[in-house]
């Protein structure tokens, strides 16, 4: 692997100035052919444009898929005894993490021309309300 | 709760009972079921024949009235109540019992629980006894057919027909109770006519004849052997059955078996170097026992059913949800001559709980837990099947030579109530999705605080982009 990167990053260098220029005024130099290049641009370009609120969000769905895959092998493994536990286990996690993605969608400045009647506030609001009804079908679900 | 041994005796019986139970050291012998016999002879005179037999019966507390065939007033029934309990028929000499004893009258009889003891001889078979036999699917031999065994027969009194059978007591089997089998080297002088039976379920043989014994005619002296009308174990000398109401009709192939003569004879079986005294007596009397209800009656005396694992649960309730853990016990007397005794199953056999909705759920075997001077405690546990309905609780248990068992007691089985399921934190195979749902919730606060926290830096950066 060092050598090959070595050799790529050396020889695809003025190209990749061109193509990125365009899309993201980074002064990053990156190849567009070198896969860590692109891996490092991109999160170059996400921890640079991307609002903090977002990238908690971002944080918490991941913990959110780490909570549920960790619940769905603990289920393949241990058996599903008793079965109601584990959907209202696995629900909770999933309901969260389908809430969260729409809190996203609506929070995000980018997606501003498409939810225009809903405000960061209003879409904070409703995610609140949703969770808390979610939390409360689980809890009383899990018996 | 008290339980009546069975549903058609008449509440006098079970009065009756009581006072047997109380009394039981005062009164030396008292029949269960009561005790009025009536014995029909030809001729009073002709008791003289069975006089020992007789004496017997009156000594164990019968009350033995004979009467004539030829008496008018004779009749089994007064205001369609049955005027005797039991009735002894014996041999008539030239024609039949007269109107009162007609084979419907005779079941009739037998429907209102009487029981019959009927004692036949080969020269006289009346065509009553012919016709009740085939109502109750034995076959009975033409006239003049007898019984003859060249292998055992009484030396002693000398006959060249070997018409004076010498039969072993019954063998016992370990699975059935039996109530003839005296000491295995008792014989019993047989002189008559052998029957054979049919396929009826009620019909149970007492006394079989032996490998080698067959009946054939006896006027026809060349028919011997060629041509015989049974042989072998096919053909029996006593036999019975129980009706489903429990009453009992006997039928004896030989009324010689009964008499004195018999009783009181010494034979001597062929290559034998002594002659014994016979059994009849004591065998005579077990089949007369037996056939009036001294013997053989099972009564239940109580039913109980509750939850196993609640030290007050209440007794018989009348509902269960699936899955409980249940108790049953039955207790079990047998009348003894003169006292009710610990009912045993034998040892070849089972006593069985079904559990039934439609179908046994479950068919589970009664052992005995506890006896008492009286009865025998059988009891079982079993958790209630994962199946809601209307269940009984079912004892079926009917066997040769006792009074069937059939009691039967439904309970409604419900499914769990809401709660009643168990607390997920109860089962700790639940513990890790709780955790999850607590990790999730958990979280859940975290991010909500941490986003109201961060507004200003969110707003900034908006308001960055929009530039």
């Amino acid at each position: 692997m060092p050598p090959k990167k070595n050799l790529s990053s050396t020889q695809t260098a003025p190209a990749a100035a061109a193509s990125t220029t365009s899309a993201t005024p980074t002064p990053h130099n990156a190849s567009p052919s070198d896969p860590l290049s692109i891996l490092g641009g991109i999160l170059n370009t996400y921890s640079q444009s991307t609002p903090q609120r977002t990238k908690l969000i971002d944080a918490f769905l991941g913990f959110l898929v780490v909570t549920g895959v960790l619940q769905f092998a603990y289920c393949v493994v241990a058996g599903n005894y008793p079965f109601n536990a584990f959907l209202a286990g696995f629900c909770a996690t999933v309901g969260q993490f389908v809430l969260t993605a729409s809190l996203r969608m609506q929070s995000d400045p980018a997606n501003k021309s498409e939810f225009a009647s809903v405000s960061p506030e209003r879409a904070f609001a409703d995610f609140v309300f949703c969770s808390v009804i979610l939390h409360l079908f689980c809890t009383n679900f899990i018996n | 709760m008290r339980l009546q041994p069975q549903s058609d005796m008449a509440s006098r019986t079970v009065f009756l009972l009581f006072f047997v139970n109380l009394f039981v050291s005062w009164v030396s012998a008292a029949p269960l079921t009561s005790e009025r016999v009536l014995a029909v002879i030809e001729e009073q005179s002709d008791s003289a024949k069975y006089s020992q037999f007789l004496a017997g019966l009156k000594g164990r507390g019968f009350d033995v009235k004979l009467e004539s065939v030829k008496k008018d007033t004779l009749a089994l029934f007064k205001h369609g109540e049955k005027v005797w309990d039991h009735v002894i028929l014996f041999p008539p000499k030239f024609k039949g019992y007269g109107p009162a004893l007609t084979p419907q009258q005779l079941l009739e009889f037998t429907k209102l629980g009487g029981n019959v003891l009927i004692l036949t001889s080969p020269s006289s078979i009346p065509e009553q006894i012919r016709e009740l036999a085939r109502e109750l699917d034995i076959g009975l031999p033409p006239k003049d057919y007898i019984a003859v065994d060249h292998f055992n027969y009484d030396t002693v009194s000398n006959s060249e027909k070997h018409d004076v059978v010498l039969a072993n007591r019954p063998a016992v089997s370990p699975a059935v109770h039996n109530y003839f089998s005296g000491k295995q080297d008792d014989l019993i002088a047989f002189r008559g006519a052998g029957h054979t039976l049919g396929n009826g379920p009620l019909l149970v043989p007492i006394l079989t004849a032996s490998r080698t014994a067959y009946a054939y005619d006896s006027k026809e002296d060349f028919a011997y052997a060629q041509d015989p009308w049974a042989a072998g174990t096919q053909m029996q000398f006593v036999s019975a059955m129980q009706a489903r109401n429990n009453a009992r009709i006997t039928l004896v192939g030989s009324a010689d078996m009964f008499s004195d003569e018999f009783f009181d004879m010494k034979v001597q079986k062929p290559g034998s170097t002594e002659s014994q005294k016979t059994a009849n007596k004591e065998f005579c009397k077990d089949v007369a026992a037996w056939t009036f209800g001294e013997k053989g009656i099972v009564k239940v005396n109580a039913i109980r059913h509750y939850l196993s694992n609640e030290p007050n649960a209440p007794v018989n309730p009348n509902m269960y949800r699936v899955k409980n853990d249940v108790t049953f016990e039955i207790e079990l007397s047998e009348y003894d001559v003169d006292r009710w005794v610990p009912f045993k199953v034998p040892s070849g056999d089972s006593l069985q709980l079904e559990f039934t909705m439609l179908d046994p759920y479950y068919r589970v075997p009664l052992l005995p837990a506890s006896t008492s001077p009286n009865y025998t405690t059988y009891t079982t546990s079993f958790k209630i099947p994962d199946q809601h309905g209307v269940f009984a609780f079912r004892v079926n248990y009917k066997r040769p030579y006792i009074t069937y068992v059939d009691e039967k007691y439904s309970v409604t089985v419900r499914h769990f109530a809401h709660d009643e399921y168990t607390r997920s934190w109860d089962i700790s195979g639940a513990w890790v999705w709780i955790a999850g749902i607590a990790v999730t919730i958990t979280g859940w606060i975290g991010f909500c605080a941490l986003w109201l926290w961060s507004a200003p830096a969110a707003a900034r950066v908006g308001l960055k982009k929009t530039e």
